[in-house]
């Protein structure tokens, strides 16, 4: 396995495609961390209300924990694309009939493709994690807010942004054997994330607004995007289920993506 | 190995037992059974559509079959210990990743197969490909592709190679290098199965044949023999036609003159046109036996069962 493993990351190391995507994720760290700082500046001298950001979520450790998990919107989308590309590649340019030559048990492909990933998901919420704690304890201490690195809101924070990671890399892969036309694969699942989540919250306002039931915003949380926001989202109310919740509900998406995917893998023919 | 009678130890034998492939709306392959015996270049033959890749495909587990069974040595290819050690495979329709080199590509194999990362540059020096190792693959020719195909295979050292058109594509100069290449494997004594639309290609290369169409097998054999097995014609050249065929009119023989000396006669050997035509006190200028060639047997064997399905 270990040898599939390494194969795996072989291929990632070995094309271009990984170093756009990390470049990518790079600028929307950047943006993103420009942007929360200005925010996070904005709220603590007072001026939360604006951006409705009231009560604990305008309290330092609130608006530290969001500034050392800058880029995760857009970082989370770029792990999930290169989970599908590890699956989709093999089949754009045809090099599956090779790999299954080299590892006719299919199985084992697929779990080496999830490890890799999971690695990969990994090693992304590490670079992040350094860059985002670097540059926010810096701007936290050098405003005088202190960096808040002794708060367990801004672990948390770190912890949940970790398994996010990790959970939509494999969640990547697992769309990948779903849909393993590559273009096909990358625009549903972008559009998925990007766009899915306004009209879906949108969908289900209009829902909560007709039944006149404010709970129902809770469910939100059965769509994967919204899933992964409600478990970084500390706290929870009639409206917002709490981060568990989204966590499993993440959790088992990313388990049932991958054992179709195994069971689909498995049974089709490479011709 | 000419004998057809392997030992029961062989482990560079193919069989291929009942193989049958429903798609949705093709019966692809049509309980198919043939061998392919070590130390022999086997020529896999048919039109196009006649169930060649399907075929090797469902030997390599690729395809999962309908019904029947394929082994190589006795075993299924999954449950083989270190399959790239025993089996190399080119095939249709596999190719590399458009970005990455051709030396990377094989070291990827090597790592998922356990080979050391080394073989990759051997393989390449194999199939003389050393001087475009670190080009990327969307920069190869056809021919810089196929022989990239040739080192993925060579990479475990494998005793059984099995190819699916692998001259397509290839220039005259690439097809007589792939031919040399091919032969030379076989004289290791390695199991060599080359698929292939292209008769006079086979012709030069293959020992023994297998001939299908339409999914099914028609015929299997050494190359000499299923020529051999195809009515012969004779071919003579005599002032006298119109005598010569008067006289074989009696026997089985049929004659096809082109009016100007020269009989094309089938249904008789060159003997007995030879002993017809002294009898009949006929001048001859020329008596051969046309064999024909692998390409005439092809299109009879398969006439009507040809074309696109
Ligand atoms: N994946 C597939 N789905 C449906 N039909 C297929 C598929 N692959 C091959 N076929 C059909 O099966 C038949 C045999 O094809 P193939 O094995 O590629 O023939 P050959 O290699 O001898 O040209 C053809 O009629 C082809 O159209
Ligand atoms: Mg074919």
């Amino acid at each position: 396995m270990s040898n599939l493993v390494r194969s795996e990351l072989l291929k990632i190391r070995t094309t271009s495609t990984w170093w756009w995507l990390a470049i990518g994720a790079f600028l929307s760290i950047a943006l993103a961390f420009a942007f929360n700082a200005w925010l996070a500046s904005e709220t603590l001298s007072g001026g939360g209300e604006e951006f409705g950001y009231t009560g604990d979520a305008a309290s330092a450790p609130a608006q530290a924990a969001n500034l050392y998990t800058s880029g995760q919107y857009l970082g989370l989308m770029f792990v999930m694309l290169i989970g599908i590309l590890m699956v989709t590649n093999e089949f754009f340019h045809q090099t599956a009939t090779t790999t299954f030559l080299a590892t006719p048990r299919r199985t084992s492909v697929i779990v080496s493709k999830l490890i890799a990933a999971s690695l990969l998901g990994f090693a992304f919420w590490l670079v992040t994690t350094v860059i985002d704690l670097a540059a926010g304890a810096a701007f936290l201490s050098l405003n005088d807010y202190g960096t808040q690195l002794g708060e367990w809101e801004v672990h948390r924070a770190l912890l949940l942004n970790l398994m996010a990671y990790a959970i939509w890399t494999v969640l990547g892969v697992g769309i990948g054997t779903l849909i393993t036309n590559q273009l096909g694969a990358v625009i549903t699942a972008s559009v998925l994330y990007l766009i899915g989540t306004q009209v879906v919250g949108l969908l289900f306002l209009l829902l909560a607004n007709l039944l006149d039931n404010m709970a129902v915003l809770k469910w939100q949380v059965v769509w994967p995007a919204a899933a992964s926001q409600i478990m970084i989202t500390p706290g929870e109310n009639e409206m917002l289920p709490a981060w568990w919740v989204g966590a499993l509900v993440l959790v088992g998406y990313a388990v049932v993506s991958g054992v179709v995917g195994i069971l689909i893998t498995r049974r089709r023919d490479i011709s | 190995m000419t004998d057809g009678q392997p030992s029961p130890t062989n482990d560079a034998q193919i069989v291929v037992s009942g193989l049958t492939k429903q798609y949705r709306n093709v019966l692809a392959v049509n309980n198919l059974s043939f061998t392919v015996e070590p130390g022999r270049v086997t020529g896999f033959l048919g039109p196009n559509g006649a169930g060649k890749t399907t075929t090797l495909r469902m030997l390599l587990n690729l395809v999962t079959p309908t019904a029947g069974t394929a082994t190589i040595g006795g075993h299924r290819y999954p449950a083989l210990a270190d399959p790239l050690r025993h089996v190399g495979a080119v095939l249709e329709a596999s190719s590399a990743h458009k970005g990455r080199t051709g030396v990377n590509h094989l070291r990827v194999i090597c790592a998922a197969a356990g080979l050391p990362r080394e073989r990759a540059d051997q393989a390449l020096e194999l199939v003389g490909l050393t001087p475009a190792a670190t080009r990327k693959f969307k920069g190869y020719s056809l021919g810089m592709k196929q022989r990239l195909g040739i080192a993925a295979a060579m990479l475990g050292d494998p005793r059984v190679l099995i190819l699916d058109e692998p001259a397509n594509g290839l220039d005259p100069e690439g097809i007589r290098w792939m031919r040399g290449f091919l032969k030379g494997l076989a004289a290791e004594g390695r199991t060599v199965l080359v698929s292939s639309h292209l008769l006079s290609e086979m012709q030069l290369l293959a020992d023994d044949v297998v001939i299908i169409a339409a999914g099914q097998l028609v015929r299997q054999g050494p190359v000499d023999q299923v020529i051999g097995s195809m009515a012969q014609g004779v071919r003579v050249r005599t002032p006298q036609a119109d005598v010569l065929t008067a006289a074989l009119a009696e026997g089985p023989a049929t004659v096809e003159s082109d009016g100007q000396g020269l009989l094309l006669i089938s249904g008789v050997d060159a003997p007995a046109v030879g002993r017809a035509a002294l009898a009949a006190g006929v001048e001859l200028h020329e008596l051969t036996t046309e064999r024909p060639d692998l390409e005439r047997v092809f299109l009879e064997l398969t006439a009507g069962k040809a074309g696109i399905r």
